[in-house]
């Protein structure tokens, strides 16, 4: 199986749409964005801790996102992380950026 | 934008919530741990795996966040941190290096800023009334090189009813007085103000009401005379009672009416004097008796004048409205055409000059020296500066070794450049606090000795802080500019060539190592010139005192009788002065007693014109004396006799000269027996030379002896007013003369005021104020100066010798004896201070030119003293370069290689 080591390695701010994505269905702690990632790319992307909460919090400096303390699904005290107005804005250039790169990317691949 | 907004504030919210941030990363951390343990356990690792798993893949936490923290903080800000910490330990561990500087510092910065602090707050600071700038000082030119600044009465009078540039002219003029109440007699600082004097400044009373131009008519206002008194005096005298206003107090026997209370910040138009009571100038002829200022006219010139200018008039346009009204006014106010033409052949002009700060005796005594002062404190900066850069460089290019390891270490040039200047920051913000810290008792001692025990002087010792903080940049700049050559250096290229050399010394090290030398040789010239100048003014102080008046005025008192209320004239008025005389003849510790009718140095001046058979006429000064004069002041008498109580004016008009006028009238001719003649109203007077004495100063120390005749005062004649002094010799305290002196004038005749006493020694001293006070100013510098330097040079070679380790081992180790390596160490200074001291001599003999000014009987280039200041400079030297040569001589060889 093939990990991704920092996914900022791959292609430069991957990660932080990711965890974009992650959070557009509502907030979530850490742990939860990892799996969910982690889960969704079917065990393909694997998200290593040591890039996921600089990103985090990188992304909250940046105002990308909110973090509120809250309770988790078995009764911890969990980091929330939620998109602001902006973290929105910028998950939508990033998909946008993303499909017409991924597309090109598919289509010199595929050329005979 | 808009992202980076949000970082700053973010960040800058995470400075003061650290700990709970720190908090935060952990307790997330830990629980993604559980979160994933918890994982692993539901796929069914055991505990002990899921424990291991988890450590394995986080690995150390602390490195985790080190990480988060990093996104959190302001880099440069945990850089600067570090640095401080750094710099701190750095300097910590070089106790010699940090005194040195922080010392030199101290002395540049803190001494240098209380001495300008005091002449600013003395000369400089604007007088505490609304719109000083408008405030004018006006002044007399004639054929002078500075204008007079005391008007007669009449010139002033003439002044304060013309307004064409002024809104109000007034006058002023401070003295001491008696204030008498039931308990007995204080003295008092008084000032004689003229009418427009308060309306003028423009200030308020704290109660009551100012003095006006009603007050300063003859006779004072309807009600008598009034007077305000400072808030001081009010304390002093009436314990701050709430009905002072409509008191009475009795000021040298003439009553006044208080009308007001001046706030305290008023200090009237000086800000040194602070007079207590203020009185209308029109008092002054019921206050001096008939031998007063006022009536004295033209012949007394006592009136401080200052105007308020007109709004919209220029200093400038004033002073050419004054120059221009000047020859109405004396034509207006001449007693007759002979007086007029010698004023106008003299140019006589008024002139008004900026009076901001006021009227200040001393600032007019200091005009060129404060320039000098001024030149002397940016020499002792520019020494401190210089101090520091030369230790710095030398430290730099010690370092170089160290800075060249850490570059190789991956620091970067930008990060190794602000480490460095942040060391020098550190520096010279604690020697600004030293400095600052050593101010007030500089400032005080200072002026306590300038003020020599003068207790009605006051001098605001406050530290200016503008000049101050003038000070601390300029030290700060030099600092952070001398600190960052050694940055450079030190990264720039071909580094790697010097760590690998270690201390072997390299062509480039060489050069570097000059550059701290020549500073330190620049320095020692400095200094040289300091003491020079320094030298200088002393000397020409101690001759001053040493030429002295011609008389010996240690133990000499004056003691001023004012007899131009009394009756008495003619023979009984001398019979009363002969009574007196012999009365305090018997007093414990008198000598000997004589009178005079003029004081000298007292500025008073009395002089007409004689001539000798065939000769022309000369303008001689004139005394009128009794018996015993000469033996009294202990002016020598050259031939010929005293005047006895005897010499009337019946047996012809006798006088005894003095050798200048011996020589000016008579050259070459034995005086004794020959005539000299008066011309008085169209007749000849003769007068029969029968003694010739030594002569004395007459107005002013600093002047030469004028040509003087002395007039016994038994042939007074019946114009000359009947008031005289007594000079008294005295061995031993005068302190009962006074008393005694009061008591055998009442016991004859109670209606006589009480004698006044002044010491003329203390009257010398004060007339030397000027050049007192440079040469202790100069001094001070000089001493500041040499301390600098000694430091620097101490420094700069303790630096150099203890790179030189390695090397010195080495020569050790092949056979160089101890004696030689101290000399080898020594001789580094000695070269420095040899080259330094030479550029000094130069400049020194070029730059003491401008010191001629203020020298009495000292050439600028008097050998002595240019030998001196070299022998001090090299004593200091000597003993500045002697630590490091013996420390060097201590050095073991083996230890000192091993080191490498």
């Amino acid at each position: 199986m093939e990990s991704i080591h920092d996914s900022g390695d791959l292609i430069p701010g991957t990660l932080e749409m990711l965890i974009l994505k992650a959070l557009y269905r509502g907030p979530q702690h850490g742990y939860a964005v990892a799996e969910w990632i982690q889960g969704t790319s079917q065990q393909v992307l694997k998200v290593e801790e040591g890039a996921l909460y600089p990103a985090l919090h990188r992304m909250e400096l940046r105002g990308l996102l909110k973090a509120r303390w809250g309770t988790s699904e078995n009764n911890r005290r969990a980091k929330f992380y939620d998109l602001t107005a902006e973290g929105h804005k910028q998950l939508h250039t990033e998909s946008r950026r993303w499909a017409r790169l991924s597309s090109a990317v598919a289509f010199v691949m595929q050329a005979s | 934008m808009k992202q980076q907004w949000h970082e700053l504030m973010l960040r800058s919210r995470a400075i003061f919530v650290k700990r709970r941030m720190e908090k935060e990363m952990a307790e997330e951390l830990a629980f993604h741990q559980a979160m994933l343990k918890e994982k692993l356990v539901r796929q069914g690792a055991s505990h002990e795996e899921a424990e291991r798993t988890a450590r394995l893949r986080f690995g150390d936490g602390r490195r985790w966040h080190e990480r988060l923290r990093e996104l959190w903080q302001f880099r440069w800000l945990e850089n600067l941190r570090r640095d401080l910490k750094y710099s701190l330990r750095v300097l910590r561990k070089s106790p010699g290096f940090t005194c040195v500087a922080i010392l030199t510092l101290a002395l540049g910065v803190g001494a240098n800023t209380t001495v300008f602090s005091i002449i600013n707050g003395l000369l400089l600071r604007p007088l505490p009334v609304p719109e000083s700038d408008r405030l004018v000082v006006l002044g007399i030119a004639q054929d002078q090189p500075n204008p007079s600044y005391s008007f007669p009465e009449p010139l002033f009078r003439a002044l304060e009813s013309r307004h064409e540039a002024f809104s109000s002219v007034f006058a002023s003029f401070s003295t001491e007085a008696d204030v008498k109440a039931d308990t007995g007699t204080e003295r008092a600082r008084l000032q004689m103000v003229s009418g427009d004097f308060f309306s003028g400044l423009e200030v308020a009373p704290l109660m009551g009401r100012v003095l006006t131009r009603a007050d300063d008519s003859k006779g004072g206002s309807p009600a008598g005379f009034a007077a305000v008194i400072s808030d001081s005096f009010w304390q002093r005298w009436f314990n701050r009672a709430s009905n002072v206003v409509g008191q009475k107090i009795r000021v040298d026997n003439t009553v006044f009416t208080v009308v007001g209370v001046m706030p305290k910040r008023f200090m009237g138009v000086n800000p040194l004097e602070r007079p207590e009571i203020f009185v209308p100038l029109a008092a002054e002829p019921a206050m001096d008796g008939a031998q007063n200022l006022t009536t004295a006219g033209l012949h007394a010139w006592w009136l401080n004048t200052m105007a308020r200018l007109q709004p919209g008039v220029s200093p400038a346009q004033a002073n050419a409205q004054v120059e221009a009204a000047s020859q109405s006014i004396l034509r207006e106010r001449a007693p007759d055409a002979n007086w007029l033409s010698k004023r106008e052949g003299e140019h006589f002009h008024f002139v008004a000059e900026p009076g901001s700060a006021g009227f200040t005796y001393i600032r007019l005594i200091f005009r060129k020296p404060l320039v000098a002062v001024f030149a002397m404190c940016g020499g002792v900066l520019l020494l401190a500066c210089l101090n520091l850069a030369s230790l710095l460089m030398a430290r730099g290019a010690a370092r170089q070794k160290e800075l060249a390891t850490k570059l190789s270490m991956g620091a970067t040039r930008g990060r190794l450049i602000q480490q460095l200047l942040l060391e020098s920051l550190l520096i010279s913000l604690a020697g600004t606090a030293a400095g600052l810290a050593v101010a007030p008792a500089i400032g005080e001692s200072l002026s306590a000795l300038l003020l020599g025990g003068q207790t009605e002087i006051n001098i605001d010792t406050r530290l200016d802080l503008r000049v101050f903080a003038f000070a601390a940049l300029v030290s700060l700049a030099a600092t952070l500019l001398v600190g960052l050559v050694p940055a450079l250096q030190a990264t720039s290229s071909g580094l790697n060539e010097q760590m690998k050399q270690g201390q072997h010394t390299t062509q480039a090290q060489e050069r570097n190592r000059m550059l701290p030398r020549v500073m330190m040789a620049f320095e020692v010239a400095l200094a040289l010139m300091l003491v020079v100048g320094a030298g200088l003014l002393t000397s020409s102080l101690v001759k001053l005192y040493r030429s002295g008046a011609g008389f010996d005025p240690r133990g000499l008192e004056s003691i001023a009788i004012s007899m131009d209320h009394q009756a008495l004239r003619g023979e009984a008025l001398m019979q009363f002065y002969r009574q007196v005389g012999e009365e305090l003849a018997r007093q414990p510790g008198v000598k000997a007693v004589s009178w005079q009718w003029v004081v000298p140095l007292a500025h008073m001046t009395w002089d007409e014109s004689f001539y000798a058979p065939g000769g022309k006429e000369e303008d001689i000064h004139e005394n009128s004396i009794a018996p015993d004069y000469f033996k009294t002041m202990r002016l020598p008498m050259f031939g010929g006799r005293d005047f006895r109580w005897n010499d009337r004016a019946a047996s012809g008009q006798k006088i005894i000269i003095n050798q200048a006028a011996a020589n000016l009238l008579l050259p070459g001719r034995n005086p004794l027996g020959q005539v000299l003649s008066k011309k008085d109203k169209g007749k000849v007077i003769p007068y029969e030379i029968v003694g010739v004495v030594g002569d004395a100063k007459y107005e002013d120390i600093r002047q030469a002896a004028p040509p003087t005749i002395y007039h016994p005062m038994t042939q007074a004649d019946a114009e000359q007013p009947p008031s005289f002094n007594a000079v008294v010799r005295l061995e031993g305290g005068s302190g009962e003369l006074a008393s005694a002196a009061r008591a055998i004038v009442q016991k004859i005749n109670p209606e006589i005021p009480a004698p006044k006493i002044s010491s003329m020694e203390t009257m010398v001293d004060e007339s030397l104020s000027a050049e007192r006070t440079m040469a202790l100013l100069s001094g001070f510098f000089a001493l500041c100066a040499l301390m600098v330097t000694a430091i620097g040079l101490y420094g700069t070679l303790a630096y150099a010798t203890a790179r030189r380790t390695a090397e010195i081992g080495i020569r050790m180790a092949l056979g160089a004896k101890r004696m030689q390596v101290a000399r080898m160490v020594f001789a580094q200074n000695s070269a420095v201070a040899l080259a330094g001291s030479a550029a000094g001599l130069a400049c020194a003999l070029l730059g003491s030119k401008l010191l001629s000014s203020f020298l009495y009987g000292t050439s600028v280039r008097d050998p002595w003293i240019f030998a001196g200041a070299i022998v001090v400079l090299a004593l200091i030297a000597s003993a500045a370069s002697l630590l490091p040569a013996l420390r060097a001589a201590r050095i073991e060889p083996v230890r000192a290689i091993r080191c490498e």
